[in-house]
């Protein structure tokens, strides 16, 4: 069951990477849990409607990433989403291949839930103008992570992710983007991001 | 913020004199002379007497070492106005000058271009010689942290602690190394180092989560004693109440941030359940 990226989801990710150019970026991916009849349809790709962003700078230290987890994954039950990928974007842009941190967290989702898909983001193709998507997705096949083709099949609906993402990145949104290492910094930070999320809405 | 006199409570007799002992045994505490020795001279210049430059050649090499250019600069110039043609103070000169931004720049490039084990090498050998460069010290923890060799980081953090013992973002650093290594010892000195934190600013979340995790971690260990796993628990519940008091503090007015409180609610009573 490959994932599908929805236009929110997508968006968040590369203005989290956008947001701190230099630095190591991460975060999770979620989808809303299906009901029972739809798990059948192995060919239905997971969509997945948002992204929680983690950390920038170091990711590999332990405490706060199993904080993160064990929150977000509260939050998700709660609102009846699942935690189905995570994303990583590397300090070095030559870099787009997932790591220890990548694989380590990716595991620990795949313990919830089976597929679990990790999406690089390569921060040396971020441009305003978002022209092609910046992503490489990895499946676990075989003990391996492989990185799939990506094609507009990806996302829900590329060309408005592309619309949306570069419009937000113009409008320098993300400077206002909130991930968990600016909610541990002052906990009225909302790392749901509802200001960015209805940006993306009245932009659809 | 306080000065060195008000928080050790000497006076300007004893700095000098402090400053005299460490010239004498050749110390090579860079931080401490630049605290004293710049509180000295600028507020008691004056009453130093000769030895002022004395001190001045001490301080500006002291601050050399802590890529305090600002203070170098300074001493130099007094230094310069008094002895116009001294070799020595030339010597001093030169010394500002072939100093550390050539071998930062090199490191600079060398993360860049993403040769960690490079970059790391050519720091290690800075701080030989730069030894006090706080900077440099965190930048080689972060390098270490990155390639997953927890030692030499808590190394590195090991020594920021020692010459910053009020700062709380390292204490609360090295623990997060501690217990990223894992292991019963090591989570017990994470603990630690997160509730030294917590004493130092006490609205250092992550030290507060940590505290939390660390002790929540301990407890559920099968290797800990019944007094052991007592006290991590107690541990536990009081950071427990202290994050959802923090929580309470922080989304009072505001609907969304609710979510995020009702979410820390959960976890921490889910964690309650699987500790006891």
């Amino acid at each position: 069951m490959p994932i599908q990226l929805t236009s929110q989801a997508y968006c968040k990710m590369v203005l989290h990477a956008a947001k701190y150019p230099h630095s190591a970026v991460n975060g999770l991916l979620v989808a809303e849990k299906m009901k029972e009849k739809k798990k059948e349809s192995h060919w239905e790709p997971v969509l997945c409607v948002d992204c929680v962003p983690l950390f920038h700078g170091t990711l590999a230290l332990a405490p706060m990433l199993e904080v993160a987890l064990t929150l977000i994954d509260t939050w998700c039950k709660e609102n009846n989403y699942v935690i189905v990928g995570y994303y990583q974007a590397n300090e070095h842009t030559k870099d787009s291949r997932p790591n220890q941190v990548a694989e380590k967290v990716a595991a620990r989702i795949s313990e919830n839930f089976s597929e679990a898909a990790i999406v690089m983001v390569d921060n040396s193709r971020l441009r305003m103008s978002c022209f092609e998507p910046i992503v490489h997705i990895y499946d676990h096949h075989e003990n391996k992570w492989k990185s799939r083709e990506v094609t507009f099949d990806c996302f829900e609906d590329w060309s408005e992710a592309q619309k949306i993402t570069s419009a937000l990145l113009e409008g320098r949104s993300y400077e206002s983007l909130i991930d968990f290492d600016n909610h541990l910094d002052d906990l009225r930070n909302d790392w749901t991001n509802p200001v960015i999320n209805k940006s993306v809405l009245d932009l659809c | 913020m306080a000065t060195i006199s008000e928080m050790y409570d000497v006076g300007w007799e004893e700095m000098r004199d402090k400053l005299r002992k460490w010239r004498e045994d050749n110390c090579r505490n860079s931080e401490q002379i630049v605290d004293v020795g710049e509180e000295l001279i600028s507020e008691h210049a004056s009453k130093l007497g000769d030895d002022v430059w004395i001190i001045y050649e001490q301080v500006m090499i002291a601050a050399l070492d802590c890529s305090r250019d600002d203070l170098a600069l300074t001493c130099l110039q007094e230094l310069r106005k008094q002895f116009p043609d001294s070799h020595r103070v030339k010597r001093l000169s030169g010394m500002r000058l072939e100093t550390n931004t050539q071998e930062k720049r090199k490191i600079s490039i060398l993360k860049a271009q993403g040769k960690n084990a490079e970059a790391i090498r050519e720091l290690n050998e800075y701080l030989e010689q730069f030894v006090g460069d706080q900077e440099a010290w965190h930048e080689l923890s972060e390098l270490y942290i990155n390639e997953h060799d927890y030692g030499k980081a808590a190394f590195c953090l090991e020594e920021l602690m020692m010459t910053n013992p009020h700062n709380h973002l390292y204490c609360e650093q090295y623990a997060e190394v501690k217990y990223t290594q894992g292991g019963l010892e090591n989570l017990e000195l994470s603990r630690k180092y997160f509730a030294q934190a917590l004493r130092l600013n006490n609205r250092n979340m992550r030290a507060l989560f940590g505290l939390y995790m660390s002790a929540s971690h301990i407890a559920a260990s099968p290797k800990v004693s019944a007094k052991v796993k007592k006290d991590n628990m107690k541990y536990a519940s009081w950071a427990a109440t202290q994050i959802n008091r923090a929580y309470k503090l922080a989304g009072r007015g505001t609907k969304e941030s609710k979510c995020s409180m009702k979410a820390v609610e959960e976890m921490l009573e889910s964690m309650q359940i699987t500790m006891s």
